[in-house]
C-alpha cells in the first residue's frame, strides 16, 4: 500500500478534461497518464487565444443584433425582425412565456456568458491573495451548460424557413442568424479554450 | 515512487468536473453513486451493466434517429396548404436560401454530432464487451468527450416547441411520428449523460485492456 498522502502535493492535482483522470502538474507539458491527451500547453497562449474567440465573438455580436434575423412575407408585404424586435412582438402578441424564453437564450445568457469569461479571464491574470467567495471553476461549468442555449432563437428560426414557404406566407433567415451563429460558437470556443489551471485554488476540504 | 505507483496512487483520485474539489475515490454499493460533498455533483456510479445498457440504449437511439429522420416533424395547415418539416429538409431550405454557415452549423449540431455520440457508444460498448480494438477504445473515448459539448439535441427540441407557439393563432399546427421519435431519443441521450461518465469508461477500459496485457 503507497501512502498517498506523504507523497502527492495536493495543490499541483490537475483535471484531464478529456478523460477525467487526475494528473499531477510537474511543469508546463503533461500528457495525461491515462489518455494521453496535452493537458496543459502555455497559460499564457491559452489565454490569449480566449481573448481573441472572446472579442470575436463580442464583435459579432454587433451585426447579430442590428441585421434582422429573419424575414417574413405575408401577401407581398415583407417584415424585418431582429432579435430584440422579434422579443417585442412576441410580448405584444402576449406570448410571454415564450417571449421571455427567447430573451434569456438570446440576449441574456450571451450577455452574461461575456462577463463570466471576461471576469475568469481577468481573474486568472491577478494574483491569488485572498480567498474568493466565488467559486471560479463552478462559474464556469455553468457557462458551459448555459451557453448551448443561446442556439434557440437559431434553431427557431431554421424550423421556420424550413416549414412556412408557401406561395402567401414565407419565412425566411436573415443575416443576422448567421452573425449569430457564429457568435455562440466563438463563445463556446472561448469557454473550451480557457484554462481551468489558472483558476483559485481548490479547497482542499474534500476526502469524499 | 516510479510513474507506475504514482498513477496507481493518482487513479485513486478523482476531481469533481463542476467546483473542482479533489476526492478520495471509496467503495460504493452496486446500483448507488458517489456525490461530490462539495456541490452535490455526480462523481461516479457503481454500474456492473454500464456495456449492457450503453450497447442496448446506444442501439435505440440510433432507431429513434433514423425514425425521427424519416417522417415529418410538424405539419402545418395555412389556407387549405399543407406543409411539413423535417430535419433534413430543414437544412436544406437553410441551403437553398444561401445560409450555408447556418446550415453547416445546424447539421452538425443535431445531425451529425448526435448521430456519431450513438454509434461510439455502440462500438465501444461492443468492443469493451469483445474485448477486442485495444487502441480503437482509446480512439473512441477522446473523440466522445470531444463530442458531448456538441450535441444539442434537447435544446433543438425546445426550439420545435418555441416556433410552433409563434405560428399558433395563424396555422393548424400537427406534430408528425418523427417529433414524439425525437423527444424520446432526446430523453434517452439525457439519460446517457447523466449515466454514462466518461471517466468511468476510461477505468473499465483500462481494467479490461490493460490488466490482459501484464
Ligand atoms: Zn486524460
Ligand atoms: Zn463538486
Amino acid at each position: 500500500m503507497i501512502r498517498e498522502d506523504r507523497i502527492i502535493d495536493e495543490s499541483k492535482l490537475l483535471r484531464c478534461t478529456v478523460c477525467e483522470a487526475v494528473n499531477l502538474d510537474k511543469g508546463d507539458d503533461i500528457y495525461c497518464h491515462r489518455c494521453n491527451s496535452r493537458i496543459f500547453r502555455n497559460p499564457k497562449l491559452s489565454t490569449s487565444r480566449a481573448w481573441a474567440f472572446l472579442i470575436t465573438a463580442f464583435i459579432l455580436y454587433i451585426p447579430a443584433n442590428i441585421y434582422p434575423i429573419l424575414f417574413s412575407e405575408k401577401l407581398g408585404s415583407r417584415d424585418a425582425n431582429t432579435i430584440i424586435g422579434g422579443i417585442i412582438v412576441l410580448w405584444e402578441d402576449g406570448s410571454y412565456p415564450i417571449a421571455m424564453i427567447i430573451l434569456v437564450a438570446s440576449v441574456l445568457v450571451p450577455i452574461l456568458k461575456f462577463i463570466v469569461l471576461i471576469y475568469l479571464l481577468i481573474k486568472s491574470k491577478t494574483k491569488r491573495y485572498k480567498k474568493n467567495k466565488i467559486n471560479q471553476h463552478k462559474l464556469h461549468y455553468m457557462t458551459e451548460i448555459i451557453g448551448p442555449w443561446s442556439m434557440v432563437d437559431v434553431f427557431v428560426v431554421a424550423i421556420l424557413t424550413g416549414l412556412v414557404h408557401m406561395t402567401t406566407v414565407r419565412v425566411i433567415a436573415g443575416p443576422g442568424a448567421t452573425a449569430f451563429v457564429l457568435m455562440v460558437l466563438f463563445t463556446m470556443f472561448a469557454a473550451l479554450s480557457i484554462d481551468v489551471r489558472l483558476f483559485e485554488e481548490r479547497d482542499k476540504n474534500g476526502s469524499s | 515512487m516510479t510513474i507506475d505507483e504514482e498513477n496507481i496512487v493518482l487513479d485513486r483520485l478523482i476531481i469533481c468536473s463542476k467546483c473542482h474539489t479533489l476526492h478520495h475515490k471509496v467503495h460504493i454499493a452496486k446500483g448507488k453513486s458517489a456525490k461530490c460533498e462539495n456541490c452535490k455533483k455526480v462523481l461516479y456510479h457503481y454500474d456492473e451493466r454500464i456495456l449492457d445498457s450503453g450497447l442496448a440504449l446506444g442501439i435505440t437511439g440510433i432507431i429513434l434517429f433514423v425514425i425521427s429522420n424519416m417522417f415529418p416533424l410538424v405539419q402545418v395547415e395555412f389556407l387549405g396548404h399543407e406543409q411539413y418539416v423535417s430535419i433534413t429538409s430543414m437544412i436544406f431550405s437553410l441551403f437553398e436560401n444561401g445560409f450555408y454557415v447556418v446550415g453547416i452549423t445546424v447539421a452538425f449540431l443535431i445531425f451529425i454530432f448526435p448521430l456519431m455520440i450513438l454509434i461510439i457508444y455502440v462500438a465501444l460498448s461492443w468492443m469493451m464487451m469483445t474485448g477486442q480494438g485495444r487502441d480503437t477504445t482509446k480512439e473512441l473515448l477522446i473523440l466522445l468527450s470531444k463530442l458531448l459539448p456538441w450535441s444539442m439535441i434537447e435544446i433543438y427540441v425546445v426550439s420545435i416547441l418555441v416556433a410552433l407557439v409563434k405560428l399558433i393563432g395563424y396555422m393548424q399546427v400537427h406534430f408528425g411520428l418523427s417529433f414524439w421519435a425525437l423527444v424520446l431519443f432526446m430523453i434517452l441521450d439525457i439519460y446517457l449523460s447523466k449515466n454514462v461518465h466518461i471517466g468511468e469508461l476510461w477505468e473499465l477500459r483500462n481494467r479490461i485492456y490493460c490488466d490482459k496485457g501484464r
